[in-house]
């Protein structure tokens, strides 16, 4: 079937348009959600500038061992979606069934051991900002800083990453019902950028709350 | 994508990720330490370069990248710029206590 034939929204000259369109809008959404975690970034550095000592107390409380662990998750998570993009290239709609299934378990495994064991964790050790705050002395302020970037931070990226476990449970269901193939994938695509970025995101927050402050 | 090329990619992504996990053990002075997010911009690039194969879309795509990445770094540099460079902080404490320096 040549790209003209293929079905298309009438404002686009063909099915090709619309994907390189669709795929644009994505990357348009992910410029402005860059701006959008960007603002915490700049906090980060302003708040660690001001109270470095006590910033870096806070981030020694963190969990390295679950904060490594979900960074593996959400990467292999990607792997495997994007590992679905390209057997959904070849029309493989089993396998890309297959890969974002493992790519939402993982995904759902990453904000189990977040929420569920280490804020759980954290939240046991009076380590939200508040009266009963665990850290005392000249510390004190700045560790606060750093836990209120951190539930902040968390808080966002886990709520990015809900509605990509939305997004990807779409695909399978869509997918479950053959509505993908290799000449119509743009959905596939789409959310895939989507998710990724959530790992990129992830990536970058790694370092800025688990192992800049922790010295030796 | 080949499957060789995604799990070389999926690897080495891992490997970064050691490398930062381990240098961020090693005695390093507390202003330096911002290093550490070296390795993870370099995996953020490898992240969009392979995973969400941003060679691969049309010209438009790679240019909304850069913009994103360019007004990144103008939020970051003017938002930081006077907390980072300042040194003097007026505030009222000091205006009572220093009068002269503040004419009316």
């Amino acid at each position: 079937m040549s790209d003209a034939a293929l079905p298309h929204a009438f404002q686009y000259e063909s099915a090709r348009h619309q994907a390189r369109t669709a795929i644009a809008g994505m990357w348009l959404f992910l410029a402005s959600e860059v701006l959008f975690f960007g603002v915490l970034f700049l906090s980060w550095i302003v708040c660690r500038h001001w109270n470095q000592a006590g910033f870096d107390a806070g981030a020694r409380q963190t969990a390295l061992a679950i904060g490594t662990l979900n960074t593996v998750i959400l990467i292999t998570s990607s792997a495997f979606y994007t590992a679905g993009v390209a057997f959904i290239e070849a029309s493989n709609t089993r396998r890309l069934i297959q890969c974002c299934a493992l790519a939402w378990v993982l995904g759902l495994a990453f904000l189990i051991l977040k929420f569920g064991i280490e804020w759980h964790e954290d939240l046991a050790r009076h380590l939200f900002p508040g009266p009963r705050f665990a850290i005392t002395g000249e510390l004190r302020t700045g560790a606060q800083l750093f836990f209120v970037f951190y539930f902040v931070a968390t808080a966002l990226h886990g709520l990015h990453l809900l509605a990509g476990l939305g997004l990807v449970g779409w695909i399978i269901r869509r997918a479950g019902r053959g509505e993908f193939s290799a000449q119509y994938s743009t959905p596939v695509a789409v959310v895939g950028l989507y998710w990724s970025f959530v790992d990129m995101v992830w990536i970058v927050l790694f370092p800025l709350i688990y192992l800049i402050g922790r010295g030796p | 994508m080949s499957p060789r090329r995604l799990l070389l990619t999926w690897g080495l992504l891992l490997g970064v990720l050691a490398i930062e996990v381990g240098a961020s053990f090693l005695p390093i002075g507390r202003p330096a330490r911002p290093l550490l997010l070296l390795p993870a911009l370099l995996m953020v690039g490898m992240v969009a370069a392979i995973f969400m194969q941003i060679g691969r879309g049309p010209t438009v795509v790679r240019l909304f990248a850069a913009a994103g990445l360019l007004w990144l770094l103008i939020l970051l540099a003017l938002g930081s710029l006077d907390p980072l460079t300042r040194i003097v902080y007026p505030v009222p404490a000091m205006e009572r206590a220093t009068p002269a320096a503040n004419p009316p």
